[in-house]
């Protein structure tokens, strides 16, 4: 069975063709990010825009490449939210338009739900596992019981770890997105140089990135001469500890034996690397999809319209996206 | 008026006590560099209009996150908006309205705001301390 999954929930056009929620026939991601980076971020205007420009070409090229036809697409799965508004908004009308001028069936799914099944794409965890969500928008962890069964453990109080990195990375001067940037600066400093503090909510699973953010801030204005490689090596060492302690202590506590990565900040290398190293230590599998399918795409939002189509949850043509929208909520 | 804030609880309460002042239509202007408590102060405003702390996160991502409680609450955060750009985000269309509006980084959009509207600055004093400055309402 085939389904076609679109997603523009941010700053990239992707639509993707999926044979039975596991298998990827084509997956197209159109890039925006030569747009946004003068601007040190997304504009969220120039990204509808964008999205209106490609939407169509994006879909041709993921119907073309799959070498299936319209008549072969038994579902279209598409992002409802969270994200932003004018960009879901894009990626929505569309598939309605389609899904009625094709009479194909139409499924919408939450963003944040793409990026736990995408492992799906590569591997076969078993339920339950523990899944942390993390990106530039996102950072939250979830108990997955099944598909489609999703228990909020905690989430970040303030910013998302993506958004920490690019808003350190604008203090350290470098560019946008600040993930990569400092990914890279980071292997050439001493992540012991400075201790910067770990956010961790007492009594509860949620995180804080904001008192980080702060501290960086406190910090080069104190010690504005300090070496740029050993502040973003530092900050990016409490990030990751705060990430990795959240979720296997949130693996231990639900007694779950495996966890799951994803979001674009689970592309970031030392991350991937200490993960495995920590979780080995405590008997835990680690499941990490590969770096292209940790950003986003639209061949998770096929793999996860593949179970909500089988489970035959169609939504009709009173569908809206929503900004806010968190997975597990009477509308998530 | 000038108030001080020790933490994050006293910056909670100063919002929540702003909170409880506000009308339909407010809006809300908040001024600070990084990390001075923007975020913290509209999680106590936010929670006089029914929202739970934990669902105001940073808005800087989505630019504009929309609560709808029976008094709309708009949390507005422009830090990656350049002051050209803000003419484009129609943020007329939220203080027209009856909900409440929230803007963070609020100089980017200078001309754009009503001139009614409550203004609040936050500034560092040494590394815990914040002075909370606000203008257009009594406490």
């Amino acid at each position: 069975m085939l389904i076609l999954g679109i997603d523009t929930s941010c700053d990239d056009t992707s639509a993707s063709v999926v044979e039975n929620g596991n298998k990827i026939i084509s997956n197209i991601v159109s890039s925006q990010n030569e747009i946004h980076q003068k601007y040190g971020g997304i504009v969220p205007e120039l990204a509808s825009r964008r999205h209106i420009e490609m939407i169509i070409p994006v879909v041709d090229e993921a119907i073309k490449k799959s070498g299936a036809g319209f008549n072969d697409i038994s579902a279209i799965a598409v992002s409802k939210g969270p994200g932003l508004i004018g960009s879901l908004l894009v990626g929505v009308c569309f598939a309605k338009a389609l899904s009625f001028a094709k009479n194909i069936p139409l499924v919408a799914i939450n963003h944040l739900e793409g990026h736990i099944i995408s492992i799906f794409l590569e591997a076969r965890p078993e339920f339950p596992f523990l899944a942390l969500v993390v990106s530039g928008g996102h950072t939250a962890f979830y108990i997955v019981d099944g598909f489609g069964i999703y228990s909020e453990l905690g989430r970040t109080r303030d910013d998302a770890a993506g958004e920490a990195y690019d808003k350190v990375a604008k203090l350290l001067g470098f560019g946008y997105p600040g993930g990569p940037i400092i990914d890279t600066i980071a292997a050439k400093g001493n992540a012991d140089a400075i201790t910067f503090p770990r956010g961790l909510i007492k009594e509860s699973f949620d995180v804080s990135f904001s008192g980080l953010k702060t501290a960086v801030f406190n910090h080069l204005k104190k010690y504005p001469e300090s070496r740029k490689e050993d502040v973003a090596a530092s900050f990016q060492s409490a990030v990751i500890e705060i990430l990795i302690n959240r979720a296997l202590e949130g693996a231990r506590s639900n007694k779950v034996k495996r966890i799951v990565l994803s979001g674009g900040v689970a592309a970031n290398s030392v991350l991937r690397k200490q993960v495995r190293a920590k979780a080995f230590e405590q008997g835990i599998e680690v499941y990490l999809p590969s770096e292209h399918l940790c950003t986003d795409n639209a061949a998770m939002i096929a793999a996860a319209g593949y179970y909500h189509f089988e489970n035959k949850e169609m939504v009709d043509f009173t569908l809206n996206p929503k900004a806010y929208l968190p997975l597990g909520s009477a509308n998530g | 008026m000038k108030l001080l804030s020790k933490n994050e609880d006293e910056t909670k309460d100063i919002g929540r006590k702003l909170g409880e002042k506000l009308k339909r239509g407010d809006v809300v202007c908040l001024y600070g560099e990084l990390g001075s408590g923007k975020t913290t102060m509209v999680k106590g405003l936010a929670s006089v209009f029914g929202i739970d702390e934990r669902d105001i996160t940073s808005a800087s991502f989505t630019i504009i996150a929309e609560y709808d409680e029976d008094v709309p609450f708009y949390h507005i955060d422009l830090y990656r908006v350049t002051s050209e750009d803000v003419p484009e985000l129609g943020l007329q269309e939220y203080f027209g309205g009856g909900g409440i509006s929230v803007i963070e980084w609020a100089e980017r959009a200078e001309g754009e705001i009503p001139e009614t509207s409550i203004k609040v600055s936050l500034n560092y004093t040494d590394d815990n301390i914040r002075e909370i400055e606000i203008t257009g309402i009594e406490l």
